[in-house]
């Protein structure tokens, strides 16, 4: 039996409890396939368990790959799930969702302009003037009789429903800052690479003209007529939940994703803060919610805005998308008056339904929901205004009555639709799953355009989600994609360096974690290959070889949490344990981090590192063998090695040269500590021998220096070797005339900047080293070499101080300050 | 009675500050009983913008960028005004307070617009406290001038001005229990009582002439900023807002200058501003004078 057969039969199965069936989206009730599912039949019914195991399986890959992820609230950024079967609807059942969002949208672009003017809803009591002024999304500081933005909304999402009937109905209506698109684009891409042939066969409508359309709306929304409107994504960082989303529409779209702190507001402009000069911004696609995003005067407390930013806006200096004020739609209070309102501002009914709502605040609608309480949790919502129904979830019924009466204009009641079903693929089979459509609508000249297609979501019984792909099949299939024949692509899109202190910084850190991760994993693996031969052995020069390494280990990853010098186990948590501040798992985290921060500026190839580290520490999670470390660490290196493909490929900008500095000075810091672990000591000729051998491999210099000095390992060939040798990579001489060469490059630089000055100090003194004179012994020690070291790490660290501040200081934070009255 | 209003805000700072934004609420607005002859805000060092704007309430309102690097800052408002008493009409004041409830009467002309200032809003929670407080003088059907003015007069006795009782930030509960504070906080406690029976309330920020003790010099720049509310009572055309300050257990009058109304304290401050800087300390200092003018045509006494 085949997937599709089997979940036919099941839903086709009489209910057993009353009540109408949900509507499925996949089966007719008499158990034939919906229209839309017919043209695929032919692939689709052939899929077995067997396949979707391998699709689902490919789908996690894909999607490491792309770094893709999501953070629920109050969590951290975890994997961003894909289910393998899309929601396929046919062009006819699309048609009337298309024309009921365009409408819906240029009616909450209407409301918008009015609750934020004129009033004329609230005048006239159309819409009850407590849904509004008692909606914490309400933001008085761009209410304005003349208010001047005719189109504050230009990017609505709106989710859907589809009731037992088959009707598609409004579940809510994002507008604040709509999240997903960049998700339904990922979706697509990630689908139609692993179900190619369904994906050819479907005759779709592809996305991609949705975005070009995206872009050219962002840049045609500049006040006044700019010939090359700057256009940017402002983030609240890397934490935000939906961090991945936000980056991969900048990254798409050609914009540089900012942070509050990247931009500052002079005169009334908002502009990017570039080193040297202020460069003039026009539009701001927003993903900070409007109350974060002006200290001044929003939110005080907020570090993730721009002070001014309000007062830029209200004088018609930038266009912020959606307009500061639109988060007030996100308000199912106003559900039951669009249709009046729809007959007012537009003079037409209202297509699309919500789901039924009431408003406490009416008193009609406050019987009905007060009647209604003992059915919260199943046929009824009842949730705040402007808060999830969460917040009630663990009151009782007498309680949730009591919340209500306090302030019945603060809630209101919504039935629950029997939701339509759709396959999920779960723990090896498919099953009827809740679904939802989270639809994007685009103002694009002078209409509002839904994107065909959109975010799917099915629900499983935690109301925990699974996003699905969405298609909608074109009519004929020579219809223009999303129906845009006139758009044109993007490949005018300028890419912008931003080089705005931030992520300047962003990539220092890149080189700096990449190159520390790296030279740490050689440095296990050249241990491990010592406790292969020795770890049996702890008295044997090899032994003593091992603990050597070992310290120089415990010098970079943290001394071992194993008493019992358990060393396998120390290993593990070299590479695995998130704690160990220092190791591979905490390197490839502050990576990670860093890149996040810049990812719009990188390739997207830049994340198929992380899914190789991933997949490499699960292995070594997976098998306890000891050989397992070693395979590990060398593929978690491949995968940390591709990154410096990743850099060769980029732009020579700003950021290409922090990128270099970080790395060659965490390398000239690398190489000083290896040597201060493993040669400032005497330990007797063999065991010298072996540890340098392993300081060689480990510097990646082991065949040069066989090559030069006829294999003879003294201290002095090493340091000749990873301390003065001009051609040699791995030398600190090397990454020194790096660092001075990507420093020089650096916009802030002058030739005599500090941290300029500090390098070439540290050039001079290495300059006049004498390795001779270094390994000079005093006891059992090189005290010169000793003091030598010690000084330069210190001077290193003072000049990393030195560029941060020079470099990637973006100044003091915003401080609010008030004043009292009498 | 004319005046002439100074209004000084100082700000000192043990560090450079490279970039200062403000917004104020220093220039008087017109009302029925007040106009206003002439304004003009002062900002030293000299910003780089300075701007007024009428915001969503009808205030005036004063954005200004200081950007040359500076230790001091100083915003001074300067302004001229006539006022006069206000004049409520009696048969409004007279209707049972239980009318003034623009949640409840909603098609009550004005109402929609009352709203605004009858929800809860930050400053001026709604605490249990202040609707038990406030039950005690909106007994059932009382005339609502009448309601709300026995409101004032028993705050005004139950609580002692105190300025070293609250900060700028206290709360209603906090006014509560130490039944102290400053005017802003009788201003934000009656604001609280009477919106918790759903009446409609503005906070008001201002000035009062202060008269000098019998014999003595008026003294330059003793006066402060004032603040006290205003409670909508509908009966004429969008309905009137009668204005009380608890503080001096009056009804706002001649005396009293007018600057900008908000739903409390946070949406009017006379300055407020974001900076950055390194400094660690820094110290406000403001200084306001209301000046009676004689008006043209008399002279002094």
């Amino acid at each position: 039996m085949t997937v599709l057969r089997d979940y036919a039969a099941a839903v086709t199965q009489p209910a057993l409890v009353g009540g109408a069936p949900p509507y499925d989206e996949v089966v007719a009730p008499d158990g034939s396939l919906r229209p839309a599912w017919k043209g695929l039949a032919e692939i689709a019914v052939g899929l077995t368990d067997a396949d979707l195991r391998r699709v689902q399986a490919e789908i996690g890959r894909f999607l490491t790959d792309d770094g893709v992820t999501y953070a629920r609230p109050g969590r951290s950024q975890g994997r961003w799930r894909l289910d393998p079967v899309p929601l396929v609807l046919d062009a006819s059942s699309w048609s009337p969702i298309e024309v009921g969002l365009a409408q819906r949208a240029e009616l909450l672009n209407a409301v918008l302009v009015d609750l934020y003017g004129e009033q004329r809803l609230l005048r006239e009591r159309i819409v009850p003037a407590p849904v509004v002024f008692g909606h914490s999304g309400y933001t008085r500081v761009v209410a304005r009789p003349d208010a001047i933005d005719p189109r504050p909304l230009v990017l609505a999402a709106t989710d859907l429903g589809r009731d037992a009937d088959g009707q598609w109905r409004v579940l809510a209506d994002r507008a604040q800052a709509p999240s997903g698109i960049g998700y339904a684009m990922e979706n697509r891409r990630v689908i139609s690479r692993v179900l190619p042939e369904l994906y050819r066969e479907a005759g779709l409508h592809r996305m991609e003209p949705y975005f070009w359309a995206l872009r050219s709306a962002l840049i045609q929304s500049a006040q006044g007529d700019l010939a090359d409107p700057r256009v940017v994504v402002l983030s609240p960082g890397t934490h935000s939940e939906t961090a991945y989303d936000q980056a991969f529409i900048a990254s798409t779209l050609g914009f540089p994703l900012v942070e509050g702190s990247d931009l500052v507001v002079r005169d009334g402009w908002v502009y990017l803060r570039a080193p040297g000069r202020l460069e003039k911004v026009d539009v701001i696609l927003r993903r900070v919610d409007a109350a974060w995003s002006d200290p001044l005067e929003l939110r005080g407390d907020s570090q993730l805005g721009v002070a001014g930013l309000v007062e830029a806006v209200r004088r018609g200096r930038v266009r912020v998308v959606n307009g500061l004020g639109a988060g007030v739609l996100e308000n199912p209070g106003l559900m039951p008056y669009l249709p009046a309102a729809c007959e007012a501002l537009l003079g037409e009914p209202l297509r699309l339904a919500s789901a039924p709502t009431w408003w406490c605040g009416d008193p009609a609608g406050l019987d009905v929901v007060l009647d209604r309480l003992g059915e919260i949790g199943e046929g009824l919502i009842v949730r705040p205004i402007d808060g999830p129904a969460e917040v009630l979830l663990d009151l009782s019924v007498d309680e949730v009555r009591q919340r209500i009466l306090a302030a019945p204009y603060r809630f209101v009641g919504q039935d629950r639709l029997t939701l339509s079903q759709t396959p999920v693929w779960s723990r090896g089979q498919t099953r009827p799953t809740p679904v939802t459509l989270r639809t994007f609508t685009l103002r694009y000249g002078s209409a509002y355009r839904p994107l065909v297609g959109g975010l799917a979501n099915g629900w499983d019984d935690a109301r925990s989600p699974t996003s699905m792909d969405v298609w909608v099949l074109k009519s004929d299939p020579t219809d223009p994609d999303q129906g845009l024949s006139g758009v044109l692509p993007m490949t005018a899109a300028r890419s912008v360096p931003t080089t705005v202190p931030r992520v300047l910084e962003g990539m220092f850190w890149f080189g700096r974690y990449a190159e520390r991760v790296e030279d740490l994993l050689r440095l296990v693996l050249a241990a491990h290959a010592l406790a292969d031969d020795f770890r049996a052995r702890p008295r044997s020069t090899g032994g003593a070889s091992l603990a050597v390494l070992m310290d120089a280990v415990h010098r970079l990853a943290g001394p071992s949490p194993y008493v019992d010098g358990d060393l396998d186990a120390d290993f593990r948590s070299v590479l695995l344990d998130p704690r160990r501040i220092g190791g591979v798992d905490h390197g490839l985290d502050g990576l990670r981090d860093a890149l996040r921060g810049v990812r719009d500026q990188l390739s997207s190839d830049t994340w198929r590192a992380f899914g190789t580290t991933d997949r490499a520490a699960d292995a070594l999670e997976a098998n306890p063998h000891s050989h397992q470390v070693a395979e590990s660490a060398g593929r978690m290196l491949t995968g940390i090695l591709s990154l410096q493909g990743v850099t060769a490929s980029m732009i020579r900008d700003a950021g290409w040269h922090a990128i270099g500095l970080g790395r060659a000075l965490e390398r000239a810091l690398q190489v000083a500590h290896l040597l201060a672990a493993t040669t400032t000591e005497r330990r007797g000729i063999d065991v010298d021998r072996e540890v340098l051998n392993a300081v060689l491999a480990s510097a990646e210099s082991a065949v040069t220096h066989r090559r030069r000095y006829r294999g003879y390992v003294r201290p002095t060939g090493v340091l000749e070797l990873l301390l003065m040798d001009p051609a040699n990579p791995r030398s600190v001489t090397f990454a020194l005339a790096e660092a001075r060469t990507h420093l020089a490059a650096l916009p802030g630089s002058t030739g005599s900047s500090r941290p300029e000055r500090l390098l070439e100090d540290l050039v001079a003194e290495l300059g006049s080293v004498d390795v001779a004179e270094l390994v000079t012994i005093g006891g059992v020690e090189r005290p010169n070499l000793v003091r030598f070291l010690d000084h330069f790490l210190v001077a290193i660290g003072r000049l990393a101080d030195a560029v941060a501040e020079v470099h990637f200081a973006s100044g003091p934070a915003p401080r609010p300050f008030g004043g009292g009255a009498g | 009675m004319r005046y002439v209003v100074t209004h000084t805000t100082t700000y000192s700072y043990d560090d450079d500050v490279t970039d200062s934004l403000g917004v104020g609420h220093l220039v008087p607005r017109p009302t029925p009983a007040q106009e206003v002859l002439g304004s003009e805000v002062l900002v030293d060092p000299e910003p780089v913008d300075l701007a007024a704007d009428t915001d969503c309430y009808g205030n005036t309102v004063t954005y200004f960028q200081v950007t040359r690097p500076h230790r001091r800052l100083t915003v001074e408002g300067r302004s001229e005004v006539e006022v006069g008493t206000p004049a409520y009409d009696g048969d409004a004041l007279a209707a049972p307070w239980e009318r003034a409830r623009p949640l409840w009467h909603p098609e009550a002309p004005g109402a929609w617009r009352a709203t605004d200032f009858a929800l809860p809003s930050a400053g001026a929670e709604q605490t249990d406290e202040a609707w038990s407080y406030a039950a005690a003088s909106l007994r059932p059907g009382r005339p609502v001038g009448e309601a709300v003015t026995d409101l004032m007069h028993r705050i005004h006795a139950d609580f002692r001005y105190d300025a070293t009782a609250t900060t700028v930030t206290s709360t209603v509960e906090e006014t509560f229990r130490h039944r102290a504070g400053v005017c802003q906080d009788f201003a934000h406690l009656t604001i609280a009582c009477l919106r918790s029976h759903g009446l409609a309330v503005r906070y008001v920020s201002g000035y009062l002439a202060t008269l000098p003790p019998p014999g003595k010099d008026r003294v330059v720049g003793a006066d402060a900023s004032h603040a006290w509310a205003a409670v909508w009572v509908p009966g004429v055309d969008e309905g009137e807002w009668l204005a009380l300050d608890p503080t001096n257990d009056q009804w706002v009058g001649d005396r009293y200058v007018t600057v900008a109304w908000g739903r409390d304290y946070g949406d009017v401050p006379p300055v407020k501003g974001v900076i950055f800087t390194e400094a660690k300390k820094s110290t406000l200092t403001v200084s306001v004078d209301v000046a009676p003018v004689a008006p043209v045509g008399t002279t002094a006494p």
